[in-house]
């Protein structure tokens, strides 16, 4: 095992990877940018090195920097978190290079996977289902039509080059496939100088579903089941749980096995997680492999107990999976919310500004993997995730009522947070019932914004209450009756919420 | 004492009296009477009736945040005893701090006056204010008389300052 590694991040991960490392007692080098001086990170770390300049490329992107203060500092390894180098093959062969071990799969694994149509193609050739599609060189309409009716409808006419929805079509049927593809081609030529296009099968509202693998460097590969990440805001998850309410044991079993095979088609190494795209008679399809460990992966650790920063860390050292995939059971159910620093009522702008207090909640099966403090400054220089809430429970049902307690428990004053629109998430019937698809924020709450109810009347006393406490001011004295007709004089005093004097 | 927060471009008017942990809370007409303790540094408890409100507020710049029943409020108090923004301190503050009546003219144009004077009291919602001179100085004018409705912000008395100060 490792001696002393560096943790190329901040943030939550980078506390999360530190604290598995000093349990099992690995020295950790945490490198930080200066805004970042006095992060939760920095605190834990046993070295600690600034990078300077918060801009992330002179920071946390800074491959040459990085690599020069591992060598200096004898780490023996770098664990990337995600985001930033995670996935970035220059990056991982540059630790190659100095002989410093990259905490994930080959540099090799990372670029192939990066390309998202080599990375199809090898998966076809692997027997994994992909989305139905074509990529060919053949770009007269009768053979794309051809090729379309192959496909089925509907399917999406896509720009080879394309981006931002431009030189995109969906066709929903035979008829108007010649003439979309013209359409697309149009566009595309316009926008992009080229007229290259794809046709791909379009999925109807799918369900994101993820398997998490876990690879060594002798063969061995399990998968970890499965995250239902299908709760997404322009692509970005906010929800996820493990299992997913959908999934069944034969559904697993292939799908998993079909994770299996795809981390087994590339020679794949380390943590890593399959995405497919699940439609709704439960066909499913390769999507991406994210070649690194994924935001969510807590949920896959409280329902299996299985530690996956460990084994990234046991598995990079060369060391054998112990574990066995006939051994490997479910328990139970586990929600992640992801907390962001973005205002639901401002268009989910990121806010920043000093978190005044933080008080996370706790409890029996809660887990707050959290890279914040009271009185830390949440600058505009990095992703706005605070921390992820995670809840476990027995079942389904109780652990959506658990992690709405949580996220009720949960005190993030001074930037506003999107705590409250988890809520409202997590107690929509259709989410209660299942019914989730990667549309469901765009179908339920497209048009969504905070109901401006004004200070609610609690709020009002405990301000009065407090404000009294801390005040010292004493200008006001009670009125003297001395009116004779006065009606308070009749009437009482009249009081809510307690007898009169 | 009476407060002012602003919360999402609403005022709320506010006022309150304390007798040990007994506070008496008035807000749109209604009077609250809450037993209240601070447990640590801006976590409160609040018995009214038998229901139970668990706050915790904390204070960032000119605002102030309040966590109940889950939800964070952010307001912006505007202590009407305090001076306005833009004045400097010592220039004090003449205007009513509130709607009300006025109950109690206590000078008249020409008059010197001594700081901490009482100059006017204005009545409302069975509170009185007392508005005080927060120099030495001499009446130029007295802008109301006893029984006028005064709103909120109107300046009460011109006040000179006096060269001695």
């Amino acid at each position: 095992m490792f001696k002393k590694i560096l943790v190329a991040n901040r943030g939550e991960i980078a506390v999360r990877i530190i604290k598995a490392c000093q349990e099992i007692g690995i020295k950790t080098v945490a490198i930080y940018s200066k805004v970042d001086k006095a992060a939760p990170h920095v605190q834990l770390a046993d070295e600690t090195i600034n990078l300077g300049d918060p801009t992330p490329v002179e920071s946390y992107l800074n491959i040459p920097k990085i690599i020069k203060i591992a060598q200096d500092i004898g780490a023996e390894a770098i664990h990337p978190g995600y985001g930033f180098l995670a996935e970035n093959p220059d990056f991982a062969q540059s630790c190659n290079d100095v002989n410093v071990k990259f905490i994930g799969p080959s540099p090799k694994v990372i670029s192939l996977m990066g390309d998202k149509i080599a990375a199809k193609k090898t998966m076809e050739k692997a027997m994994v289902p992909v989305i139905p599609g074509y990529h060919g060189v053949e770009q007269d309409n009768a053979a794309l039509v051809k090729e379309g009716k192959k496909i089925g409808f509907p399917l999406l006419v896509k720009a080879a080059a394309g981006g931002g929805g431009k030189g995109m079509r969906l066709v929903r049927s035979e008829n108007l496939l010649e003439e979309s593809i013209e359409g697309a081609k149009r566009e595309s030529k316009s926008a992009f100088g080229d007229d290259t296009v794809f046709l791909e099968k379009y999925l109807d509202k799918p369900r994101h579903i993820e398997f998490q693998i876990l690879a060594d460097e002798h063969g061995n590969v399990i998968h970890l089941f499965e995250r239902e990440c299908s709760i997404q805001r322009r692509h970005q998850k906010i929800i996820e749980e493990t299992p997913s309410p959908v999934m069944t044991p034969q559904l697993r079993e292939k799908m998993g096995n079909a994770a299996v095979a795809a981390a087994k088609a590339v020679g794949y190494t380390n943590a890593g997680t399959v995405e497919f795209m699940v439609d709704g008679d439960l066909n499913f399809y390769f999507m991406e492999m994210n070649t690194r460990l994924q935001v969510e992966h807590p949920i896959t650790e409280m329902t299996t107990g299985i530690d996956l920063v460990k084994w990234q860390l046991r598995i990079a050292s060369g060391m054998k999976l112990s574990l066995k995939q006939k051994d490997l059971t479910q328990r139970g159910h586990a929600i992640e919310c992801r907390i962001y620093a973005e205002d639901p009522s401002n268009g989910f702008l990121p806010s920043i500004g000093t978190l005044e207090k933080v008080e996370a909640p706790t409890g029996p099966n809660i887990r707050d993997d959290s890279g914040i403090y009271s009185g830390m400054k949440v600058t505009p220089y990095y992703d706005p995730m605070l921390a992820k809430l995670i809840a476990y429970a027995e079942n389904r049902e109780e652990s959506i009522n658990k992690m709405i307690w949580a996220l009720s428990h949960y005190v993030v004053m001074g930037v506003t947070t999107n705590i409250s629109f988890l809520k409202t998430l997590l107690k929509h019937q259709e989410f209660i019932k299942g019914n989730i698809t990667t549309h469901f924020i765009d179908d339920y709450f497209k048009d969504w914004t905070v109901t401006k109810k004004g200070l609610p009347i609690d709020a009002i006393i405990a301000l009065a209450v407090y404000d009294s406490i801390h005040s010292k001011k004493q200008e006001i004295v009670r009125y003297k009756e001395t009116d004779p007709h006065s009606p308070w004089k009749h009437v009482g005093r009249w009081r809510v919420g307690g007898k009169g004097v | 004492m009476f407060i002012n927060y602003e919360h999402e471009n609403h005022v709320y008017n506010v006022s309150i009296e304390r007798s040990e942990n007994q506070f008496f809370i008035t807000y749109n007409n209604t009077e609250y009477k809450v037993e209240a303790e601070e447990i640590k540094l801006g976590q409160l408890k609040i018995k009214i009736g038998d229901r139970l409100i668990k706050s915790v507020i904390t204070e960032g710049g000119k605002e102030k945040f309040v966590f109940v029943d889950g939800e964070v409020f952010k307001v912006r108090p505007i202590e009407l005893t305090g001076m306005k923004k833009t004045k400097k301190k010592e220039e004090g503050d003449l205007c009513s701090p509130i709607s009300g009546k006025v109950v109690n003219v206590k000078v008249e144009n020409g008059d010197s006056v001594k700081k901490g004077d009482i100059l006017m009291i204005i009545e409302a919602m069975k509170m009185e204010y007392l508005i005080r001179a927060p120099f030495n100085g001499k009446v130029e004018k007295v802008n109301f008389k006893e029984k006028d409705q005064i709103e909120i912000g109107q300046k009460t008395v011109e006040l000179a300052k006096s060269k001695e100060g």
